[in-house]
């Protein structure tokens, strides 16, 4: 299956880190691709952004954010969607991400990705939102499923119900988190594999795999560690019906040297093939 | 939830906020937030109140790493814990948070030695803008040799867009170059004029100590005085300590070779 914009699999990825800038333009490591945190390339014109220029000679790049507050009841900032979409254009970006989440309101931003009820109003609410971002970015939006601590007792769907509708509604993207998933389900009891068969699989172009940190009581979205095989097997059973997407593992606290990053990600690589080698037998035949 | 998530008491304290109660009266917060398996409604805000500090915390703790090191760990948190509270994030980027940092450091009634902390953070505050400043071709020395004598009086100069120059009280750059020291030896935080370029060149940042005559010369020029003007000034001021022609030319020189300029204007 493709996704229903043709847009590539761009293989396994890693995220563009400052600490592994000298390591990526000396040796050149043979990644797939980078994602790239969108907000820490839109207000520099120093070296930040001199390295992304080398790295998007090489390699392809997605953008990721984290401010666009797509659920918030504040006015989209279209001076943030300008720069966005710039950066976007800069960088010969596949596609542009952020997450199903708010993030301020009254003009604040807390810098966390803050959790939405699931209504009928805050589903017609969104979906016309994503179509003013996609209008102006010119592409669809592509919107990650989050990670979450709190439940609204206001909700009368699920995530995953929410994330599907969204997506029909407003025509836009997925960006399917599985580990968010798996997190998102340890905190709410709900069951993870349900949510997967819910996603509409040819609007997912991307997949994140990443680590997490099991407080007992509840489980945080750390981006930290290797991925339980739990959370490999929701990405075995979800690439099952989506087919081969962009896979990016991500890794943001104690980041490990750049080989070790990537070796984690490429755990990937036997998934696909897993994939793939059903499909090339029968072509065989 | 964002007046709780924002809160700098404990969750109670925050879910009885006036702030929190304009949003949700606290008896009804367990009707609006549901509770999980193992966590009650407040409890679950919590967990992202815990976050919201922390991060305020590192994202200032990276840009402000030597006054992060000179006041220790826990009054450098409750002095971010202080300051977002004043100065809370209204832009798309955390890089933006720690800009007035500085101005409240020097007036903050609870930050130890705070004229040299507000010092320290003017120069890493100047880092961080010269770090993040747009990229400008600077002038060659070639480009300088080809400007007639005789237009020299009235040559203005541009300085380059990653630049700042600072006039500060304390040795702030001396402490910077400790904060790495592994036996823990740092200058005392005395009062000791001194005077700081900070600029960029093929994307590295660079910190260019200066004399005051130095300083006061190169503010002229950045500041657009015509040559002849800001060398007059300069071989006027000083007293005893007056700089002579072959200190500016000197000057002029590492400046130049430096990369501090962009432009003349003649």
């Amino acid at each position: 299956m493709s996704n229903r914009w043709n847009l590539p699999d761009l293989g396994i990825g890693v995220g563009l880190r400052t600490v592994h800038f000298p390591h990526i333009l000396s040796a050149r490591p043979d990644v797939d691709w980078f994602e790239v945190l969108s907000e820490n390339f839109m207000d520099t014109e120093g070296r930040p952004l001199h390295v992304l220029e080398q790295v998007v000679e090489r390699y392809p790049v997605a953008l990721h954010g984290v401010s666009l507050s797509i659920g918030s009841t504040d006015p989209l900032d279209v001076e943030y969607l300008k720069k966005l979409k710039t950066l976007a254009t800069r960088t010969r970006a596949h596609w542009v991400s952020d997450h199903l989440c708010w993030t301020g309101v009254m003009g604040r931003n807390v810098h966390d990705l803050l959790p939405m009820p699931y209504s009928e109003e805050a589903l017609a609410h969104t979906v016309a939102r994503v179509r003013t971002v996609s209008e102006i970015l010119e592409r669809p939006l592509v919107l990650e499923n989050p990670s979450s601590y709190v439940e609204f007792a206001q909700s009368t769907m699920p995530e995953w119900e929410f994330l599907a509708r969204l997506a029909e509604d407003a025509d836009c993207g997925l960006l399917l988190d599985v580990n968010n998933v798996y997190v998102s389900a340890f905190n709410h009891g709900f069951d993870a594999n349900a949510y997967i068969d819910a996603i509409p699989a040819d609007r997912v172009v991307q997949y994140h795999l990443a680590g997490h940190t099991n407080m007992g009581t509840h489980i945080v979205d750390t981006h930290s560690d290797h991925a339980l095989p739990e959370v490999w097997d929701l990405y075995a059973r979800s690439v099952a019906r989506t087919g081969l997407v962009a896979t990016l593992y991500e890794w943001d606290e104690d980041i490990p040297e750049f080989d070790e990053l990537l070796a984690e990600a490429r755990k990937a690589a036997a998934y696909r093939a897993a994939l793939a080698a059903p499909r090339a037998l029968a072509a065989a035949r | 939830m964002q007046a709780a998530v924002v809160h700098p008491g404990d969750i109670e304290a925050a879910l009885q906020s006036p702030r929190a109660r304009r949003e949700v009266a606290r008896p009804d917060v367990d009707a609006v937030i549901l509770p999980s398996a193992t966590l009650n409604p407040a409890q679950r805000v919590g967990i992202y109140q815990n976050m919201y500090l922390l991060r305020m915390e590192e994202a200032l703790g990276n840009d402000y790493p030597g006054l992060k090191h000179f006041l220790g760990d826990d009054a450098f948190f409750a002095l971010v814990r202080d300051y977002v509270q004043v100065h809370p994030s209204r832009s798309y980027t955390l890089n933006r948070l720690g800009d007035r940092l500085p101005d409240y450091v020097s007036v903050a009634p609870d930050v130890r030695r705070r004229d040299f902390c507000a010092d320290l953070a003017r120069l890493e505050r100047a880092l961080s803008q010269v770090f993040d400043a747009a990229e400008t071709k600077a002038l060659s020395a070639a480009a300088i040799d080809q400007v007639a004598p005789e237009a020299w009086e009235t040559a203005r100069l541009e300085p380059i867009a990653a630049f700042r120059l600072l006039a500060l009280r304390y040795p702030a750059g001396a402490y910077l170059d400790t904060l790495h020291d592994e036996h823990h030896r740092h200058p005392p935080a005395r009062r000791q004029d001194t005077y700081i370029a900070v600029y960029r060149r093929d994307y590295s940042v660079y910190r260019h100590d200066l004399t005051r005559g130095a300083h006061d010369l190169l503010a002229d020029l950045v500041a657009g005085k015509p040559l002849g003007r800001a060398v007059a000034a300069a071989l006027k001021r000083g007293g005893r300590k007056r700089p002579q022609p072959d200190d500016l030319f000197r000057w002029f020189r590492q400046w130049v070779a430096g990369g501090m300029f962009q432009a003349i204007e003649l």
